[in-house]
């Protein structure tokens, strides 16, 4: 296989896009609080952000107190924050709005995966997109290639394989033509998997991160990030990247179950941050969740599925230090159906700008997100 | 599995729970170096027909082996050959009948954990419930004779899935296990249902234990309301809207689980040990006035019957037949699972009254079922426990084996949201490096705890071309054949192969 000419990208231009997926809901009132508005406290009487232990942002929001490793970033510019984001599928499931968000509407394949593959040169390669997880996750579902990895370390076929064995296997792969169309998926999973393997050798996976930055290695989220990081530094043409960060879903005593998350969160994209220091401005992180929470707390000390959610863009040069796309307020009257966060910022007005960012020609961004009209969010 | 209490059995009278621990402590303990003795003998024995598939694509024979059970060991092919396809099915539809020997020593040393009654498993330690029922999994998939019954306990444990991880299903999911997944996959799919939403494990994992209503201000918890309708039965767009989730919570609020200590939820029904993790119904908590599902009112005062309602009305309703004949369908025939399978499955559904018997024979009936042979991806889990099957591999240890599903994200119960792993081969084309490593450690007898006694199985065959007929479940082609023997190990390079991932 002809791998040293595509291990020689090292354009400087390289933009990769990092998708951290908040699986399970994440509330997007503790996030950002609204910590000026009295209806918050209101509705939140246990589980309000308190005005006084908040990261004040503007005259409105302040952050979880646990979220200030970012501060940095948003008092140097580097981070916008949406709020009221979130799908126009009002099922409140999270299975259906995770799926319709991954998918960018009713359309086979996911967002990421029409992006990589409408937006980009064919050239983009094997590695064009990896996801830090087991499997791979909907919205990279067909895309030209994607891996799914857990540490770049472990992409390999290991010791004691007999030397005609890597060979023989590929070729049984690329012969493969039983199966109709599962034969195809096959064919093109080994080859993305073979071409993977053979550019990740050249990887030094021991290098210690840049800028004095430190991961939590006992925290898987972190541990992602690094991989990340370490991809995107040795260049091999990585376009985007997709992580999660599960366990939100906080029906019951919610400020145990996602305090830690909002340490490791903070913890996470701080560490990244610094560890990719000036390629951090064509590297953008967008952070976000398939819905937010109910804005009244229920009786076991949780909040219910709701609708509005808050995302965050980091970096790539985004004019950060605002939340943007306005912030009509909690009056009762204005909230969605059993007492929701309105969904006044489609996730998809957040993603077009950032995809041109990218890359992805204007034209494009009709392909990638169908059947709905954009009106991106003004970020840069 | 016994059903003998272990506090009976150990001691009696009233022990302090530290005296009761601490003799567990050394059970445990001998349990622990037993364990040496019984990994031996572990391998099914190589007598009878062991004449490999002589056809050179997969016939109905093997079809049958690859979908309805976990992949064909040596001599299963010849033996359900004989038998014939249909009196295969009868057979391992009818799995009391079935002597599963070799299971249950596999799985003896581990009886302790299925816990009689189950308050007791609450004296165990919290991080050793959980691994034993992933462990034992593994073995009752490679090592049972009631094949088909354990693949459908992994189908239902999917589709009732519960993440051992969240609370005290730590300790309760070991009986929803026994008492939900085993005791009705085979059996009647209402009284499975009934039987999940009375789970101590269940109320814990969607919070159906503060579910509660004791003031009218208080809102119930929405969340096992939303999925029993969504992944339980109905279906996402199964016909039900936020209403029908407000009022189904509403039904049940008020059971709950008997606790050691009032979280607030429990209420002042604190219980002796062997009580805890009792569900109860508290009518205190219970939202008791008028309410209509579906269409169907449920008159005010019905208490705890309420729960009885919901179950009627969800279990028999059009759509719920439907989902479950697709998730069937699915799992069974085509990802995309055919419309006409369906329709059809999903009338035996209805027609039976929910019978998972005679829905599955209709299954197996269908043309599209016959017509499907080799076009489904294996799962991990699948893969992993069919290479063993196809091996006649002997299991000592099943951690290293758990550790290699780790890395394919499909060790069993392990999935953190109540959906279930994915049954669709996209999800899984991630895996294929991760496939092909363990292939090839478990050909070189590389995996701890785990062997295979590869030139003697070879041997009993009759050679190695029947071996590698025998993993394929099919002659090899010319390529494969080829590629066998230039690759250096060529029974390796077949578990790695395009054709052991697909059934």
């Amino acid at each position: 296989m002809s791998t040293t000419a595509s291990l020689s990208i090292s354009r400087d231009d390289q933009r990769t896009l990092v998708v951290v997926f908040l699986r399970g809901a994440a509330d997007g009132l503790t996030l950002v609080a609204p910590v000026e508005d009295d209806n918050y406290h209101r509705f939140r009487p246990r589980l309000a952000v308190k005005k006084n232990e908040a990261v004040p942002l503007d005259g409105m929001f302040g952050l979880h107190p646990l979220l200030r490793p970012l501060e940095a970033a948003w008092q140097e510019g580097d981070l916008a924050i949406i709020h009221g984001a979130g799908v126009e599928d009002e099922s409140r499931s999270h299975f259906e709005a995770q799926d319709f968000m991954e998918h960018g509407g009713h359309a086979a394949g996911g967002w990421l995966a029409r992006f990589l593959r409408t937006a980009l040169p064919a050239s983009g390669g094997p590695l064009g997109a990896v996801a830090l997880a087991a499997t791979l996750p909907e919205m990279l579902s067909g895309a030209p290639s994607a891996a799914a990895i857990q540490s770049i370390e472990e992409f390999a076929l290991g010791r004691g394989v007999p030397a005609n064995f890597p060979a023989e296997l590929e070729r049984l792969y690329a012969q493969e033509r039983g199966g109709g169309s599962l034969a195809a998926a096959l064919r093109a999973a080994a080859a993305g998997t073979f071409e993977g393997l053979h550019r990740l050798e050249a990887i030094d996976v021991k290098a210690a991160p840049a800028h004095g930055a430190s991961y939590d290695e006992k925290d898987e989220f972190a541990r992602g990030l690094r991989q990340i990081a370490l991809l995107i530094k040795a260049r091999l043409g990585l376009h985007a990247a997709s992580i999660d960060l599960g366990g939100w879903d906080s029906h019951f005593t919610q400020q145990t179950l996602i305090e830690p998350l909002l340490r490791r969160l903070a913890a996470g994209l701080a560490a990244f941050r610094q560890d990719l220091g000036a390629a951090m401005g064509t590297t953008s992180v967008v952070v976000m969740t398939e819905f937010g929470r109910r804005v009244a707390e229920n009786a076991s000390f949780g909040t219910d599925h709701g609708r509005g959610g808050a995302m965050f863009v980091l970096g790539g040069g985004v004019r950060g230090g605002r939340v943007l796309g306005g912030w009509p307020g909690l009056q009762p009257e204005l909230l969605d159906g059993p007492g929701d966060l309105p969904v006044w910022n489609n996730y998809r007005n957040v993603l077009a700008p950032v995809l041109q960012r990218h890359g992805a020609p204007p034209d494009a961004l009709g392909k990638i997100f169908p059947d709905f009209a954009l009106a991106p969010l003004g970020l840069y | 599995m016994s059903t003998t209490s272990r506090r009976e059995f150990l001691i009696t009278g009233a022990a302090s729970v530290a005296l009761s621990a601490a003799i567990f402590k050394s059970v445990q303990g001998w349990l622990g170096e037993a364990r040496q003795y019984v990994g031996r003998g572990l391998r099914r024995p190589l007598s009878g027909p062991l004449t490999p598939p002589p056809a050179g694509e997969l016939d109905p024979v093997a079809h049958a082996l690859n979908r309805l059970t976990f992949g064909p060991g040596p001599g299963d092919y010849a033996r359900v050959a004989a038998l014939g396809v249909d009196a295969f099915l009868e057979e391992q539809l009818a799995p009391e009948k079935i002597a599963d020997g070799l299971c249950d020593r596999a799985t003896a040393r581990f009886a302790e954990a299925w816990w009689e009654p189950l308050g007791e498993a609450y004296e165990e330690d919290d991080e050793a419930l959980t691994p034993v029922l992933r462990r034992v999994a593994l073995l009752r998939a490679t090592y049972s004779q009631r094949q088909l019954f354990e693949v459908m306990c992994e189908f239902w444990s999917d589709h009732f899935n519960i993440d051992p991880g969240k609370g005290d299903c730590r300790y309760n999911k070991i009986a929803d296990d026994r008492d939900t997944i085993r005791a009705h996959a085979l059996g009647d799919f209402r009284a499975m249902l009934r039987a999940s939403a009375l789970s101590p494990a269940m109320l814990w994992y969607l919070d159906g234990r503060a579910n509660v209503q004791r003031t009218p201000e208080e809102k119930p918890n929405e969340n096992y309301a939303r999925e029993l309708m969504e992944l339980h039965t109905l279906g996402v767009h199964g016909g039900y809207a936020q209403q029908d989730v407000m009022e189904v919570a509403r039904c049940l609020t008020g059971w709950t689980i008997l606790a050691k200590k009032d979280d607030g939820f429990s209420g002042d029904l604190l219980s002796p040990l062997k009580d805890r993790g009792k569900v109860v119904f508290r009518p205190e908590a219970h939202d008791d006035g008028a309410k209509r599902v579906l269409g169907q009112d449920i008159p005010a005062g019905g208490g705890a019957g309420d729960l009885d309602r919901v179950i009627e009305i969800v279990a028999v309703h059009p759509s719920t037949a439907h989902f479950i004949a697709t998730k069937l369908c699915a799992r069974f025939i085509a990802d995309d699972a055919p419309a006409v399978a369906v329709a059809a499955v999903a009338q035996s559904f209805s027609a039976s009254g929910g019978d998972i018997k005679a829905t599955l024979r209709t299954l197996f009936g269908t043309p599209q079922f016959r017509g499907a042979a080799g076009a489904k991806l294996k799962r991990p889990f699948h893969f992993v426990v069919s290479a063993l099957r196809a091996t006649n591999a002997e299991v000592a240890d099943e951690r290293p084996l758990l550790s290699y599903l780790d890395k394919m994200g499909h060790t069993p119960f392990r999935y953190p949201t109540p959906d279930g792993y994915p049954q669709e081969a996209s999800h899984w084309f991630g895996t294929l490096l991760w496939r092909w490593k363990f292939a090839i450690a478990l050909a070189g007898n590389r995996i701890t705890g785990t062997r295979i006694a590869r030139e003697k199985l070879a041997r009993a065959l009759g050679g190695e071309s029947a071996l590698l007929a025998t993993v394929l479940n099919r002659q090899p082609a010319g390529g494969e054949s080829d590629a066998c023997k230039k690759s250096g190990d060529g029974l390796a390079l077949l578990l790695a192969s395009p054709a052991f991932q697909c059934c």
